[in-house]
């Protein structure tokens, strides 16, 4: 379904951008098709398939004026006109200083994993269907579905009129099932790079037997709780605090928790926060969209807060190297780590519930945000499948919660490390790889009726 | 009629894209053709951060209306009944929004310097620490041809620019911004909307309140009166009204990603909504508003619908199917799709809080005992739209009928029915601001539409203010 451009047609494409009259020249091209089946009520309602590339030309003039313009056409004539409007808007910009210049060519790591699966882009709309339909023969009478299967193939070209040319290209399969019975609803979702990876029929059955586990469920108060994240809301967690401290920008404009505090015990010896692009599984291209070499980042080692992620810009003015985690330009808002995982534990998730006293079992949040930046406090809804634990069994679903929580310090309280991870999406951000965890005192503000 | 510079060829297109799709079996048809500019630019201090521009169009329509049909037969499976459509007559028509002063013709280096003059004047306060401007352009032409027989060409322009103040010290990260938080104040206008915000003139007073902020007091935690300023509660009547009424939420179709809704069919004419005082509108139609537009994706006329009237709920919004599937004779007009490559959605258009006869004046005037809050920062809510959180940036205490100290990290919970029936009081019409809405998050892919909401001040009697952790 899905047929891939290639380097050389890209290289082709952007080659008359790479001979602008600029100083200097950064072109990102992404070119990305896939498709995307969503079901609710147990019936397909919206069906897509998408296919775009877009020319990101960035251009310099006297050495630090910066224009960025793009287009989404291969033609030549309109390549050329993206180019001589980047080139137009350098050079009415006035002069940055703090501008680290392009890229030098530098050599990517020299074993890179292949993330590319011929299958996966090629996956027909029958065949998502398909896999809805795996998903819901799970399904008893009572419960209806709602979800999605989704695959993607993305190719990504980043040249630069100081000779760099980095080509990826790159897979991605998702299956997200949510079953919904009369008094409670269960949720499941594996993201991996190849749809073959993904057991539609396995993820339908977890969002069920969760919605089972969940009818009648009870009210509990807000307060303190015990507890077991599975890996889903523990990436939500760990997103917010890449949003709000992983990057360099906001480690230098001492804004975040990393600010003042590198080399610092912030958290629980037991974790380990990296970003890596470049792990066996993770979904990361081995360059970023400044064309610097992707380096893993260990972000929190055992606790204590080690680094942030840098592109060109903050480390110059850091006095520090890019470590290739650059967005596409223009970018007023600093790197960002896209590849994030927590080392995960000992424990199985079973283990993590026969540990805990009272507590309670939370599958994902919903819609969480900031309360404070600096002290990482965040606010959010439970959702799809929200249980009391006592004596080590889980006992009942609950009605939903909303948690208030300061981020950091519930990764202080960790009790115990699941160990197995799974990537999961968050709402406002991508997906990261985290295992399940046990956390006390985990603060709960008030309650719903479903 | 007028095409609005719609090329021939396009439209010879998006009559071939019909005409294969029709051949290879689709009983209904809709090919739409867009073309976009959008200029972005942003200021830090003394500096530039980006300038962007941008178009965007798509191709190869022949092979993309072969394969929708084949993608529609691959539904075929799981379909409970085939879809009905609420009927719409066709349209031949052009539509284009208010726009004086073309925002794309106007120099970029007179943008950059408006900026620089606003980050400049917000850095006179000494301890300010970062000063934030930026200018959000955007124009959409688009062609809409159905199997209807509808022809629409529209072409829409928005306008947006704002200023963020930013004080960090002493633990804390504060800040102001101005005319609304989340790169500022949008409107459906040209370069003339930007000019009229004096972002140079009113920069030191905001920057002075994200200063004055760091070693203000937190505000206190309880329950207490809240009065809101419009910004805050276009926010409110966003995430509290504005997506609950969404009839594909009712119906379940967000349910797995953004969520559903506490609203259910059968609902309209009956379920109280809030107090007397609330009434809501859609008004599709509202000159100069980010949500107004001629017509939606799907062809239908932009409408004035009645959403809420004396408290209570009347309408959902909805779009040809929804509207078909609930047993609606028309849709109310409301999808739009972000951008060529996504499929139209149901997104709000100006959801507005009608006005009161009261004033912001007036309500701190007979409140012994409460907490006034004013423009967002953060908002969070159920999957249901029911129980929800909000930070706003700024607050000030009010004792005895005066407003008093100001207050830092405000924020108030509660559940949307409780908290629109405590209501007892909304500014009048002199105080009701149109905020536009650029941000508006939905779907999947996740697509961002852009909406308004008309509000005025409002009181709310015995809400939770100031939760923490």
């Amino acid at each position: 379904m899905s047929r891939l451009l290639g380097p050389d047609r890209l290289a082709d494409a952007i080659e008359p951008a790479l001979r602008s009259a600029a100083d200097g020249t950064l072109v990102v091209a992404v070119h990305s098709a896939g498709g995307l089946t969503r079901f609710a009520s147990s019936r397909i309602h919206q069906n897509t398939h998408r296919e775009d590339v877009e020319i990101r030309v960035m251009a310099v003039a006297d050495e630090c004026r910066v224009g960025v313009a793009t287009t989404h056409s291969l033609e030549r004539e309109r390549v050329e006109a993206a180019s001589a409007n980047a080139l137009s808007i350098a050079r009415v910009t006035p002069r940055t200083a703090a501008f680290p210049g392009i890229t030098e060519p530098r050599p990517l790591a020299a074993e890179l994993p292949e993330r590319f699966d011929e299958a996966t882009a090629a996956t027909s709309p029958a065949e998502r269907a398909a896999a809805v339909t795996l998903a819901l023969n799970e399904f008893p009478s009572d419960m209806e579905g709602a979800g999605a299967v989704e695959t993607v193939a993305d190719e990504v070209l980043v040249a630069t009129s100081t000779g760099v040319r980095h080509y990826g290209r790159i897979t991605r399969a998702a299956v997200s099932v949510m079953a919904m019975s009369p008094d409670s609803s269960g949720y499941a979702e594996l993201i991996e790079g190849k749809l073959s990876d993904l057991d539609a029929a396995a993820i339908g059955a977890r969002a069920v037997r969760k919605a089972e586990a969940g009818r009648n469920p009870q009210p509990v108060g807000p307060g303190s709780y015990t507890v077991i994240l599975e890996p889903a809301a523990t990436s939500t967690l760990m997103q917010f605090l890449a949003w709000l401290g992983f990057g360099a920008k906001s480690l230098l404009e001492e804004r975040s928790f990393m600010a003042g505090k590198i080399g610092q015990k912030l958290m629980d010896e037991r974790i380990t926060i990296t970003d890596d692009p470049l792990a066996a599984d993770a979904l990361g291209l081995p360059f970023d969209f400044e064309g610097t070499p992707a380096q893993p980042v260990t972000l929190i080692d055992r606790g204590v807060a080690t680094s942030v992620v840098w592109d060109r810009e903050t480390a110059k003015r850091g006095g520090r190297e890019s470590t290739g985690h650059g967005l596409p330009a223009p970018n007023p808002d600093g790197p960002f780590p896209l590849n994030l995982r927590m080392q995960p534990g000992t424990d199985s998730l079973d283990d993590l519930i026969a540990g805990c006293e009272r507590g309670l079992l939370v599958t994902r949040f919903h819609y969480s945000n900031v309360v404070h930046e600096k002290e990482a406090i965040l606010t959010g809804m439970t959702r799809d499948g929200t249980f009391l634990v006592q004596d080590g069994k889980i006992l009942h679903g609950v009605r939903n919660l909303r948690y208030t929580q300061n981020a950091v310090e519930a990764l202080r309280n960790v009790e115990a490390i699941g160990d197995t991870t799974e990537i999961s999406s968050e709402l406002f951000f991508g997906g990261s790889r985290a295992p399940a965890l046990r956390i006390r005192d985990f603060k709960f503000s008030s309650t719903t009726d479903h | 009629m007028t095409t609005n510079g719609i090329p021939s060829e396009i439209k010879e297109l998006a009559e071939r894209a019909l005409g294969v799709a029709t051949a290879a079996g689709a009983t209904y048809v809709d090919a739409r053709y867009l073309s976009e500019q959008s200029e972005q630019i942003d200021v830090q201090d003394d500096r530039v951060t980006g300038v962007g521009r941008g178009s965007t169009a798509g191709s190869r329509i022949e092979e993309a209306a072969r394969l929708a049909v084949e993608i529609a037969r691959s539904s075929r499976a799981l379909m409970k009944g085939p879809v009905r459509m609420a009927g719409e007559p066709p349209h031949e028509a052009s539509w284009s929004s208010p726009c004086a002063i073309d925002p794309f013709t106007v120099p970029l280096d007179q943008k950059i310097d408006l900026l620089l003059a606003a980050t400049k004047a917000a850095k006179q306060v000494k301890e300010l620490t970062i000063a934030e401007a930026s200018i959000d352009l955007w124009r959409r032409t688009s062609w809409l041809a159905t199997s209807d027989g509808t022809r629409i060409a529209q072409t829409i322009t928005h306008t947006g620019a704002g200023l963020r103040a930013i004080a960090i010290g002493g633990g804390e990260v504060q800040q102001r911004s101005y005319p609304n938080s989340f790169r500022g104040g949008f409107a459906s206008a040209g370069w003339e909307y930007a000019t009229a915000m004096d972002l140079p003139g009113n920069a030191p007073a905001y920057a002075e309140e994200a200063v004055a902020l760091l070693s203000a007091p937190e505000c206190p935690s309880g329950t207490t009166t809240l009065i809101l300023t419009p910004d805050q509660l276009g926010l409110q009547v966003h995430e509290s009204i504005g997506h609950p009424i969404e009839l594909d939420r009712v119906l379940g179709m967000e349910a797995a990603y953004a969520g559903t809704s506490f609203l259910k069919p059968g609902d309209e004419g009956s379920l109280r909504y809030g107090s007397d005082l609330i009434n809501i509108t859609a008004d599709a139609t509202l000159p100069g508003a980010l949500g107004s537009f001629g017509y939606d994706d799907e062809g239908v006329e932009a409408q004035t619908i009645p959403i809420i009237r004396e408290g209570i709920f009347q309408e959902f919004i909805s779009s040809r199917e929804t509207a078909g599937e609930t047993g609606g004779e028309r849709s109310n007009g409301t999808m739009r799709a972000s951008g060529w490559d996504v499929i139209p959605l149901i997104r709000m258009t100006n959801i507005n809080l009608e006005p009161g006869t009261s004033s912001l004046e007036e309500m701190i005037a007979t409140t012994d005992d409460g907490i006034l809050m004013s423009t967002n920062q953060s908002w969070s809510i159920d999957d249901k739209r029911v129980n929800f959180q909000f930070g706003c940036e700024i607050a000030w205490e009010i004792k005895d009928g005066k407003r008093g100290r100001m207050l830092r990290n405000p924020n108030y919970a509660g559940r949307t029915v409780d908290f629109w029936s405590s209501c007892d009081a909304l500014g009048g019409p002199d105080e009701w601001v149109v905020w536009g809405t650029p941000n508006c998050g939905k779907g999947q892919p996740g697509q961002t539409a852009r909406v308004a909401h008309g509000t005025s001040p409002g009181r709310f009697r015995g809400v939770n203010v100031g939760v923490r952790g």
